[in-house]
């Protein structure tokens, strides 16, 4: 322990602080899940009664957590382990939810949705674009996956309605605003240890 | 009897889940939806605890299982019977298993994860102690939602400004959640959590006979939707 | 030789700071010795022993030059033993750091039974809940999950600051008894009760350098460093506060007639219910200060939240029923100051959070002065979250009763107080309460000034 300089490189081992912070993340993501899960069936029922796919748009909030743990942590399976644990955590929340094990399932899509946007771009790039690339894309494959488990017998133009919306909310509420919340946090001082809280410091 | 599901490790209480789900794929049907279901039930009275709990389950399943009825109904052809077909399929689908996760002890999944799927321990780890804050975030809410009221700007009866209150709790949530997992860090480290690559676990984690057999048994109820839809 | 710690040259520039908090420092402790680290807010105490459990440049991030070397295996204990709980069994939290080392099963519980009874939890043996813990049996708690990897060495970061005078001597004495001939290194605001159990006394500056080093009675006849509650010397006066900035629009006295309440703690397992206060009756008038005392647990936090309209109360009545009224209501008359107030802000500055609540209810507030009497006169533009942690709880006193309520209520307002903020605190409160106010401070400090003293057993008066 001679001299350490906080790493700037890439490092795609976890350090103790990736794996609490990342779990912390997941834990606070579950009980945001399990809330907005509570919440979500009235305003689902009013959305379902109007045009039945638009209730994909509410389901943005379930996508968030993979976003945020990926541009936070920004390391290999981040964003997947994030969004994964926190579908795991709000099913274990005493009167679970009302999906059971095929949040598991989600989470697992959901997780790699969001992961394979931060692939792509090879761990390096943060920015808005892949936040919403991110949201969006984790909204694209939760629909795939709801059209073999919750609505295997609409129309094919009703599921691809269904996919637009999932991607839109995901864009929007996930990607765009997963992204202002970990820049919010960073402004809040709580990401030193992270590269967003790196870049948006101001010395004094 | 009627207890042992409770005894059974959270891998084998999860498989129950896990195998309504595989299983409900195959109905497409309302008669094997409802035979499924059925056969749930049954399973249901003859192994849990107690009634109630499954009960309030069903009835927050039912509820999601009813928008896919109408919804199903609405896009794919005003076919009635398909319609319920789908939504009795949504309640064999998730019922067994989130009845299944209120049964599931946090702590003994981490060891299952850990010791039976072989997960990278430290992750496990982590996993496991991030669980325990919990409570910890509970408490923090309570406090957040009373220092608001107090200051005047706690919840209303506008729904507009109830979803900024609720992003605002959210928020300043994340932030606590945050900071408390850079002190849990530090303290794990300084108990030797830095290099634990390799770590024991204080708690074994057994297969008994009862964890196989309730296995078997969810297997077994997962398997009943695809073998009527074969012989039909 | 194991139990050896060396700094040298040990050098800390968190990241933020164009200035090092720690620069060039160079110390080394004895094996066995016993060193109290002893300076103001911001000295780098809490550097020194991060550096030396090697979170800097890791979880902490900064730049970090020099070196900090512990010879042999260390044990820290932080000021807020929540943070260092990861189990929900007493036992299985203890055996952590012995399932990091590898230790095989076997071995571990009779080891983690040993430190559970040497810090006194033997009773509630291995499966009891840590969450079912007191504030002082989660330090013990935390105490046994370093005693039993058996470390050479033992930093201690403010680990008593949080707890009540009795609590406190108690967990130190848990912690001496322990410490046996390692190592030992001590911060702490309220330096007095350690004194006798130490060796040396190095005192810090606030920009991290080394004032002085030495024996107790050498510390003792040199000059009293800033910013530290020295033995001896009487508590500092009450900080003169403008009545303008604390007088009320109109009085509000508070009646609580038989009030019981019961509390809810949500688990992962579900929720469990406990009786707080069973018969709570007071009355509390304007222009008086009432102490709600009584030992941990007795029920005073939920008092003073069943006062301020906070909490329904389960039976029994409070005058006027504030716990009815709509969150603008409530704030016009109620300013409460939590337990852990640095948590929630509202803004993104110091100012603006000074003046919210008083824009909210359509009062005018002058900011500045507010920030001088809390000494965060030249910290009105900055974050309210990146304040120190001294800082962020004297804004939260100020955030909450700048608008002038005519009900003031705190909850152990000066727990871990370093004396400048004690003077403001108490400052604050007489000027309230000669302006009018009705006060009411649930506290554990014999020095808090107060006009009734309420106290509470287990929920009922006494």
């Amino acid at each position: 322990m001679s001299s350490a300089v906080t790493s700037r490189g890439f490092d795609i081992r976890y350090r103790t602080i990736d794996l609490v912070s990342l779990t912390t993340l997941a834990v606070a993501f579950g009980v945001v899940f399990w809330a907005w899960g509570k919440l979500y069936e009235p305003l689902s029922n009013l959305a379902v009664f109007s045009y039945p796919p638009s209730s994909a748009l509410l389901g943005g909030v379930w996508l968030s957590a993979g976003v945020v743990g990926g541009l936070i942590i920004r390391k290999p399976g981040a964003a997947f382990a994030t969004e994964f644990l926190a579908a795991a955590v709000s099913t274990v929340i005493v009167g679970g939810t009302q999906w059971g094990w095929s949040v598991f399932a989600s989470g697992f899509w959901q997780g790699l949705g969001a992961e394979l946007i931060f692939l792509l771009f090879f761990y390096r790039r943060f920015g808005i674009v892949t936040a919403t690339l991110a949201g969006a894309l984790a909204g694209v494959f939760e629909s795939r996956y709801e059209w073999s488990a919750y609505i295997p017998d609409y129309s094919f133009g009703s599921k691809l309605a269904h996919m637009g919306f999932f991607a839109l909310s995901g864009a929007v509420i996930a990607g765009i605003g997963g992204y202002y919340l970990v820049r919010a946090l960073a402004a809040a001082g709580v990401l030193d240890a992270f590269g967003p809280g790196r870049e948006q410091v101001s010395e004094v | 009897m009627r207890s042992a599901v409770l005894r059974a490790n959270p891998l084998a209480q999860l498989s129950i889940g896990m195998f309504s789900l595989l299983g409900s794929f195959w109905i497409d049907d309302l008669d094997v939806a409802l035979l499924a279901l059925g056969v749930y039930a049954v399973a249901a009275v003859l192994f849990l605890p107690g009634w109630k709990y499954p009960l309030v389950c069903l009835g927050f399943t039912s509820i999601a299982a009813v928008t896919i009825v109408y919804s199903t109904w609405r896009l794919g052809g005003h076919d009635v019977e398909e319609a319920f077909a789908n939504g009795v399929r949504i309640v064999v689908l998730a019922w067994p298993g989130s009845v299944m996760a209120g049964y599931v002890d946090p702590t003994r999944l981490a060891d299952y994860l850990a010791q039976s799927l072989r997960l990278p321990a430290r992750l496990v780890a982590a996993f496991a102690a991030a669980m325990q804050r919990f409570t910890g975030f509970g408490l923090a809410w309570e406090q957040l939602d009373q220092v608001r009221r107090v200051r005047g700007v706690g919840r209303t009866r506008n729904p507009i400004s109830n979803g900024r209150y609720a992003a605002s709790m959210t928020f300043a949530l994340l932030v606590q959640a945050m900071r408390g997992a850079s002190h849990a860090s530090i303290a794990m480290d300084a108990r030797g959590f830095a290099t634990a690559h390799r770590r024991t676990w204080a708690e074994p984690a057994d297969w008994t006979r009862l964890d196989v057999m309730t296995v078997v048994l969810a297997a077994a109820l997962g398997a009943v939707a695809p073998l009527l839809t074969v012989l039909a | 030789m194991r139990g050896a710690i060396r700094l040298s040259d040990f050098t800390w520039r968190p990241l933020g700071r164009k200035a090092p908090v720690v620069a060039g420092l160079d110390l080394a402790v004895e094996p066995g010795e016993r060193v109290l680290l002893v300076g103001p807010s911001g000295a780098g105490k809490s550097t020194i022993l991060h550096g030396l459990a090697g979170a800097l440049g890791t979880t902490l991030a900064g730049e970090l030059t020099g070196t900090a070397e512990v010879d042999g295996r260390l044990g820290l204990l932080l000021q807020n033993p929540a943070d260092a709980i990861v189990a929900e069994h007493l036992g299985r939290d203890v055996a952590f750091g012995l399932e990091n080392a590898s230790v095989p099963r076997s071995e571990m519980w009779p080891r983690v039974d040993a430190a559970l009874d040497r810090v006194g939890l033997g009773v509630y043996g291995r499966h009891h809940f840590t969450a079912a813990l007191s504030g002082g049996e989660q330090q013990r708690l935390a105490l046994a999950g370093v005693l039993v990897l058996e470390p050479d060495v033992l930093l201690l970061d403010e680990p008593t600051s949080m707890l009540d005078d009795a609590t406190a001597t108690s967990v130190r004495q848990a912690i001496l008894d322990a410490a046996g001939d390692r190592t030992m290194v001590v911060v702490e605001h309220r330096i007095g009760p350690w004194l006798e159990h130490v060796d040396r006394v190095v005192v810090l500056s606030s920009d991290g350098e080394v004032v002085s080093d030495g024996s107790v009675a050498s510390f003792l006849a040199g000059p009293a460093p800033a910013g530290v509650w020295m033995p001896g010397l009487p508590t500092p006066e009450p900080l003169a506060v403008p009545a303008d900035l604390v007088r009320p629009a109109d009085a509000l006295g508070v009646t609580a007639e038989d009030v019981v309440a019961d509390l809810t703690t949500r688990t992962l397992r579900g929720v469990q219910r406990t009786r707080a206060l069973d018969g709570f009756t007071a009355v509390l008038a304007p222009g008086t200060t009432t102490a709600l005392t009584g030992p941990s647990g007795a029920g005073k936090s939920t008092a003073l939240a069943v006062i301020g309209g906070l909490r329904k109360p389960t039976n029994g009545r409070v005058t006027p029923d504030l716990a009815s009224r709509r969150t603008l209501e409530l704030a016009t008359s109620v300013g409460w100051v939590p337990q852990n107030p640095e948590h929630g802000f509202l803004t993104l500055k110091v100012a603006d959070e000074v003046a919210r609540t008083a824009g909210r209810v359509g009062r005018s507030v002058d900011a500045a002065a507010v920030l001088d009497v809390f000494g965060l006169g030249g910290l009105a533009d900055a974050h309210p979250y990146r304040l120190s942690g001294g800082e962020q709880r004297r804004l939260a006193l100020a955030a909450a009763l700048a608008h002038r309520p005519s009900v003031v209520l705190l909850d152990e307002p000066t727990v871990g107080q370093d004396p400048g903020t004690w003077a403001a605190v108490t400052g604050w409160v007489a000027a309230a309460r000669d302006a009018g106010a009705t006060v009411a401070v649930s506290t554990h400090d014999p020095d808090l000034p107060r006009d009734v003293e309420h106290r509470l057993e287990a929920g009922v008066s006494s």
